[in-house]
């Protein structure tokens, strides 16, 4: 047990295992959140919650554009 | 697991955004506590050469640190030809192994000051403090007239020390504290460790070290100087063969 | 006033407002401590032989009144504004938010004048001593508590991608305060303390402290006033949702490996400050990432640079956000390092972040946010305008300025003649300084002026919505009794 840890000590061996592990997990991420049309459409619908505010709370604010 | 279940779960969200800061805190700090190599030893005949600071140097290391003169000065030599020319050897971890809290610096609106011990004599601090553009007619150094005139304060000075025995800085409060210091530093540097005798080693040494040029009273210009002018002196590099320190980096 | 209270129901503007106003209280004050220790540096009598107001005991105050002051305040308001209205839901605990506000006031405030009598724990950016790091500590837990049990009431399913960076920096801030303050005090009556970590290590967790400080404190949080003020101002949603995604958790796990690339050949073992160093340059990637999302967000609203000073802001907020997190990242170079450590090019740096992007952002936010605070326009638009010129000139002059100092000072240091001695002495190199302080302390005084205005635009703002609030209830109660 204490000798299949005592492996990790070694830089020799943890920069190489951390650099896949990062890599790996990084690759992951970016598999998931870029794949599937239907898993991006619904991701990107999240972005309008700004937008989608109870606008008539602010009926008694100017118009926010300066037009 | 969606990326949803994150974002629609305040507790996910806490929880996985604590694992994912955490683990950079601790694979660059926690092994430095313990790689036995990261603070060199540096002994001469058996003996550490780094000591814990006397009374008045720490008393003179408080009011460095009240001054803010970190903001303008380091305590960090690199090892590069020119620093090696201007300041000296470069800075051992094992030199600031007492220092709570380290001063090293980020900036150099003045020379660093790590190796400033004994470069300069009591009189040329004394005055280069009151009034630095009179010795070095550039500096844009500040004044600092009052070290001269405030007596120092050192009611307090034994629960500075045992503050510090307490963070790991081995002042002696019992025999057996002392003897081992006696050990590992020798007899006259143990007596100046032992914070029973914090007051009398204060006042004998800013007697006999007279700083300030007036013996009457002790000045914080004394305690500033104290420590200026131990700062890089306690490891006599002459001593070691060279190259010793480099497989420590 | 009628229109306030019917907001006051729905949402707690009221602890919104106080922290806004605050923010440019702070903002002025600290800007003009910034502009004073500058010209202590160019102008040495300055000093004057006062203790309190010497660069040393000065240099604290200004960095805590900007940072905690200016950019905290800034960072309570837009985080309790943002997380009511994402989440659609009044803010927790209505007391426990106004103790965040006394309690976080009385901090800064505290410590400025502590730095000034010589009180300090002398640890950059964290010099507050104990019994403010512990008021901090129990008002940086309130915080936590207000924003989490506004989150979990929230009447949306989804948390907004602003409030993950919010919640990232109240919680990294957490981490990093508690384990870079922990001291034993001189005694229970002494504000004076002794750190627990000592050389090395102590430097190892100040640097990790203190560059996470910029990393959460002064960049997650101020990219979460981001995606909320910039597409809300210019009416479009975030460019890319799954870009955020990448970027936020990105950006949080390699922030906190960074902090050692401070420490580059020093006595801090080499494999740190190396590590640090190559997650420093993998930070450029979800930097960068987030800038393109915010630039591509305002891109399509173009026309409205020209008529629009708040997209201004924004815009310039963005680049100068692109521009530091591109020069941090090669200054984390051992090489580059080498040459820029312990010089005036570290502080131009921090400053074309904390003025370029944390400063600008945070303006074009409150231009947009005061405007409803109060329920009325803003003052004057062409203070806006001069507001915005002004920062502007006032930090390319304070970065070019001291571009020139730092890589000069730094080449001058390591200059050698023909015999192999060194070319020049320290003095030399700081009588070179001279001409880039003055313009540095002029750039600075440009930012100030800017600064200033914005205040007197503020306050005349806010007596502005008052009269038009009462004229409104004046107006509705004459209604009602002819009714």
């Amino acid at each position: 047990m204490i000798e299949w840890l005592t492996w990790f000590t070694s830089m020799e061996n943890t920069k190489p295992f951390v650099l896949v592990l990062f890599f790996i997990t990084f690759v992951g991420i970016i598999m998931y959140v870029y794949t599937g049309r239907k898993r991006s459409e619904r991701l990107e619908s999240y972005k309008n919650i700004p937008l989608t505010e109870d606008e008539g709370e602010q009926s008694t604010h100017p118009e926010e554009a300066n037009k | 697991m969606k990326h949803e279940t994150i974002e629609t779960n305040a507790g996910w969200l806490i929880f996985l955004t604590l694992i994912v800061i955490s683990i950079g805190g601790l694979v660059e700090i926690v092994p430095l506590y313990f790689i036995d190599d990261t603070v060199e030893t540096v002994k001469v005949d058996g003996k550490d050469a780094v000591r814990p600071y006397t009374p008045l140097e720490l008393r003179g290391r408080d009011i460095y640190q009240r001054e803010g003169c970190y903001t303008c000065h380091s305590q960090m030599i690199r090892p590069f030809r020119d620093e090696a020319l201007r300041y000296g050897h470069y800075s051992l971890a094992a030199e600031s192994q007492f220092d709570h809290p380290f001063q090293w610096g980020s900036k150099r609106t003045g020379p660093d000051l790590a190796r400033v011990g004994k470069k300069y004599s009591n009189q040329w601090h004394v005055q280069h403090m009151k009034a630095p553009r009179s010795v070095v007619p550039e500096s844009i150094m500040p004044n600092y007239p009052w070290l001269l005139t405030n007596k120092l304060n050192y009611k307090d000075i034994e629960n500075r020390l045992r503050a510090l025995k307490m963070v790991g800085v081995p002042y002696s409060i019992t025999e057996a504290e002392y003897e081992a210091n006696v050990d590992r530093y020798g007899k006259a540097t143990a007596e100046l460790l032992d914070i029973n005798k914090a007051t009398r080693n204060l006042e004998a040494q800013a007697q006999s070290g007279n700083y300030d040029g007036n013996r009457d009273d002790i000045t914080e210009m004394d305690a500033m100087i104290a420590y200026l002018q131990v700062l890089g002196t306690m490891v006599d590099f002459k001593k070691f063969e060279d190259g010793y320190f480099t497989k420590f980096r | 006033m009628a229109n306030e209270a019917v907001t006051t129901e729905q949402y707690n503007y009221d602890i919104v407002r106080s922290f806004t106003i605050m923010t440019i209280v702070w903002g002025v004050l600290g800007m003009l401590v910034g502009v004073y220790i500058a010209s202590e540096l160019a102008w040495p009598f300055m000093n004057f032989d006062i203790a309190a107001i010497t660069f040393g005991r000065l240099r604290p105050v200004h960095t805590t009144l900007v940072v905690f002051g200016f950019g905290g305040s800034a960072l309570f308001a837009t985080s309790y504004y943002v997380v009511q209205r994402t989440c659609q839901v009044r803010l927790w605990g209505t007391g426990l938010a106004k103790f965040t506000f006394w309690g976080w006031q009385l901090s800064v405030g505290l410590a400025a004048i502590s730095y000034m009598m010589g009180y300090t724990q002398a640890r950059e950016y964290a010099e507050m001593v104990w019994p403010i790091d512990l008021l901090i500590a129990v008002t940086w837990v309130s915080y936590l508590v207000v924003f989490v049990m506004t989150l979990v009431n929230r009447s949306q399913p989804h948390i907004y991608v602003a409030n993950w960076f919010f919640i990232s920096f109240i919680l990294a801030t957490a981490l990093l305060h508690i384990f870079n303050n922990m001291a034993v005090p001189v005694s229970m009556f002494s504000l004076e303390s002794y750190s627990l970590h000592a050389g090395v290590q102590d430097a190892m967790t100040q640097w990790w402290y203190g560059h996470n400080a910029v990393g959460f404190f002064l960049t997650a949080a101020f990219l979460g006033m981001m995606y909320y003020f910039i597409p809300k101002h210019v009416g479009r949603p975030i460019y890319s949702y799954r870009l955020s995604i990448i970027h936020f958790w990105a950006l949080i796990f390699l922030y906190m490996w960074v902090g050692a690339h401070h420490l580059h050949w020093t006595a801090l073992p080499d494999w740190t400050s190396t590590l640090a160093a190559t997650f420093s340059i993998m930070l450029l990637l979800p930097s960068w990432g987030g800038m393109i999302n915010g630039i591509m967000t305002l891109s399509g609203a173009w026309d409205r640079l020209r008529s629009d000073p708040v997209v201004r802001f924004m815009i310039v907020s963005l680049s100068f956000y692109g521009m530091s997190t591109f020069e941090g990242p090669l200054m984390s170079l051992k090489s580059v390092n080498a040459l820029s450590h312990y010089t005036d090019w570290t502080v131009g740096h921090v400053h074309s972040g904390a003025l370029g992007w944390v400063a600008m952002i945070t303006f074009g936010s409150l231009y947009h946010l005061i405007p409803r605070l109060w329920g009325t326009k803003m003052y004057s638009e062409k203070m806006i305008f001069a507001h915005f010129w002004l920062a502007t000139i006032g930090i390319v002059l304070y970065i070019s300025a001291l571009w020139v100092a730092g890589i000069g000072q730094g080449l001058m240091l390591r200059a050698f003649d023909e015999y192999g001695n060194l070319a020049y002495t320290f003095i030399e190199s700081v009588s070179f300084l001279h001409t880039p302080y003055v313009v540095r302390t002029i750039g600075g005084l440009f930012f100030l002026t800017g600064m200033i205005i914005m205040a007197y635009n503020v306050f005349m703002t806010i007596r502005k919505g008052r009269v038009e609030g009462a004229a409104l209830d004046a107006k509705l109660a004459a209604k009602l009794a002819n009714a």
